[in-house]
């Protein structure tokens, strides 16, 4: 610390902001930055997906069903002719998007339900906490499907019950963040210059908790896209002729012997999608909040 | 005589924990006029901090549970709502916490930090609020306030972050401040600057302070009265001057045997009081002092001795008067 040193009141010039601090330790993590780099293409695919994919999702050419890839067709064709490429691009958008929203849900629920139950304790923290326990004990997927049993499938249902889902982990470690920042000389100090509850968890410990949220929403979206792949697989997802790429890996297995690439491409598009996210994840988590255990990865996902 | 800023009277602070009831403060009465500055010295865990945490309402309930009554011009803060309170707290009564490394946000700009508690209470905002931070930053001696203003606290060294402290204590002109251990993590140059910082705003605003310390070198240079409190419990108060020429319970006298003077044939040797402070848990019937005290007869044991006032504002609680102990 220079401390002693700067005691004279000369301002200390040279100093990193912690964002760029943070920046900084990402990229130099070579798997973070492939990862970010597969990303944004993935984002650019997705936004831009009508004009890249060549083929109509549903256009049905029977007199070239089961095409293996070729120049025409760039990742083949499926069993109705439709092209697999066109269709893989398409769905990116399905996932991506189902993946931000559930995340999203999950956020917004859980990061308060953690900051109220952390700082308040008592009754209202075991109330919580014991609510998030009983969604937590469930495997995730499991309470996916029992959540969708109920509301119905869909993609829009989908998303809900994938926020549900993984909204007991934000809160979770939101309210573990809290627990140790609370009991901070400054948050009391900010009490005692007659600051109110909301405003304390607003501008002093919200602020103080973010990096493990950070880090967990990016690993969360990582497994909000597989699960509404697994989702899809199941049925329970997007529903046909709305290309997914747990629908088209659920598709292709009955001609895997015949026309594997009905399969590999999707199955390719899931992996290289939650690798990256999980790359993202791991590099931030390194950088902002080295302690952290990831919750997720003791749990046995989906 | 008019009625003082803070009348303090049977304050207790009592913490329920899995082993059992921790008494921490027991039945403490004082009182602050406007102006004034009353030290309460004590060793760790005598319940110092603890007091005057409570006055605000800002010991965490539970597990803490607070009796007694302490009248802040006439009102009882005690059993104010936390409405009520919140308006107290940061405007009229003020803390300035131990640690300077821990009481700033480390998130949060110095200026962020200094401006909340001015539109908190002073209903000023923007630019002006502004401009009254970096006026306190100056008043607390940090040069170029208005470059300074939107650093991180990581980048103040202790000094300055302590001074930040102080600026955001006086904010508002509170009528009463509450330094709790102020000085006592700088060096000793910082300290004296900043207690003669704070000698001069008390004069300016004629507020009351309520000085923290174990460091009875600082009171005697600051305060006008002293409050010694051993287990809770006042065990002397007096003036200054009373205090250091005629002390009269054994505990004060050990406290002040106990600091290093220069001088003395071996100034290596520090002269520490046997034992250790009671434990709240365990509080003894009689006198709190007792099992440390060279002076102890059986009825010190047994009885618990109340705080007489053998002289006009000089109270003491020992059964004993020092003509009958030190001669």
């Amino acid at each position: 610390m220079t401390d002693i040193a700067h005691d004279a009141g000369e301002p200390i010039v040279e100093h990193r902001s912690r964002l760029r601090a943070t920046v900084e330790t990402v990229l130099r993590n070579r798997l973070a930055v492939a990862g970010l780099v597969v990303l944004a293409l993935l984002t650019i695919v997705a936004i831009f997906a009508p004009l890249i994919a060549p083929y109509d999702i549903n256009d049905v050419n029977i007199a070239d069903r089961f095409s293996p890839p070729s120049s025409e067709y760039l990742f083949g064709t499926d069993e109705l002719g439709r092209d697999i490429f066109s269709r893989v691009v398409i769905a990116a958008r399905v996932s991506l998007r189902v993946g931000f929203i559930a995340v999203g849900i999950a956020l917004v629920i859980g990061v308060p339900i953690g900051l109220v139950s952390g700082y308040y304790g008592g009754a209202i923290d075991s109330f919580l906490m014991r609510v998030m326990d009983v969604l937590f004990s469930f495997p995730a997927i499991l309470l996916a499907i029992a959540i969708l049993a109920v509301l119905g499938p869909g993609v829009g249902n989908a998303m809900v019950a994938i926020g549900i889902v993984y909204t007991p982990i934000f809160a979770r470690i939101t309210r573990g963040s809290v627990l140790g920042i609370k009991n901070q000389v400054f948050v009391t100090a900010a009490r005692s210059l007659g600051a109110t509850d909301g405003r304390i968890l607003r501008t002093h410990i919200l602020p103080n908790v973010v990096a493990p949220i950070i880090v967990q929403t990016s690993l969360s979206l990582a497994f909000a896209i597989l699960s509404e792949a697994a989702l899809s697989f199941l049925g329970l997802g997007v529903q046909p002729p709305d290309p997914a790429w747990g629908r088209m890996l659920a598709d292709g297995r009955s001609f895997f012997q015949d026309a594997p690439w009905m399969a590999i491409f999707p199955g390719l598009a899931i992996l290289l999608t939650v690798m990256s996210f999980n790359f993202v994840g791991d590099g931030l988590r390194d950088a902002l909040d080295p302690q952290q255990r990831s919750v997720i990865e003791s749990r046995g996902s989906a | 005589m008019t009625e003082p800023l803070l009348d303090v009277e049977g304050l207790d602070v009592r913490f329920g924990t899995r082993t059992g009831v921790a008494e921490v403060v027991n039945g403490i009465s004082y009182h602050v006029d406007a102006g004034e500055t009353v030290a309460l010295v004590g060793e760790s865990g005598s319940g110092k901090s603890v007091s005057s945490l409570a006055l605000l309402q800002l010991l965490p309930m539970p597990p803490a549970r607070v009796g007694g009554a302490a009248r802040f011009k006439g009102a009882d803060l005690l059993s104010m709502d936390e409405a009520s309170i919140r308006k107290v707290r940061g405007n009229e009564i003020a803390v300035i916490f131990q640690d300077p490394m821990t009481s700033l946000n480390p998130v949060r700009t110095v200026g962020f930090q200094l401006v909340e508690p001015i539109e908190l209470h002073m209903g000023l905002k923007g630019e002006a609020a502004r401009a009254r931070a970096i006026e306190l930053l100056d008043l607390v001696g940090i040069p170029s306030a208005a470059d300074r203003i939107d650093d991180y606290p990581h980048q103040f060294s202790g000094g300055m972050r302590q001074r930040v402290m102080i600026a955001m204590g006086i904010s508002c002109r509170p009528e009463l401040l509450i330094a709790d251990e102020a000085t006592t993590a700088l060096d000793v140059t910082t300290q004296a600057q900043i207690i003669e910082e704070l000698d001069d705003l008390q004069t300016e605003f004629g507020m009351g302070l309520i000085w923290i310390t174990h460091d009875l070198g600082v009171v005697a240079g600051i305060a006008d009265r002293v409050i010694v409190l051993y287990g809770g419990r006042i065990m002397e108060e007096a003036s200054v001057d009373a205090l250091f020429e005629k002390r009269r319970h054994p505990y004060t006298r050990a406290l002040i045997a106990s600091l290093p003077r220069p001088g003395t044939d071996r100034p290596d040797r520090l002269t520490a009081i046997a034992g250790l402070p009671p434990d709240p848990l365990k509080m003894p019937t009689g006198c709190p002092f007792a099992p440390r005290c060279q002076y102890a007869v059986e009825r010190c044991h047994n009885e618990r001795p109340e705080l007489r006032e053998p002289m006009e504002g000089h109270r003491v609680a020992c059964h004993f008067d020092p003509e009958e102990l030190y001669e």
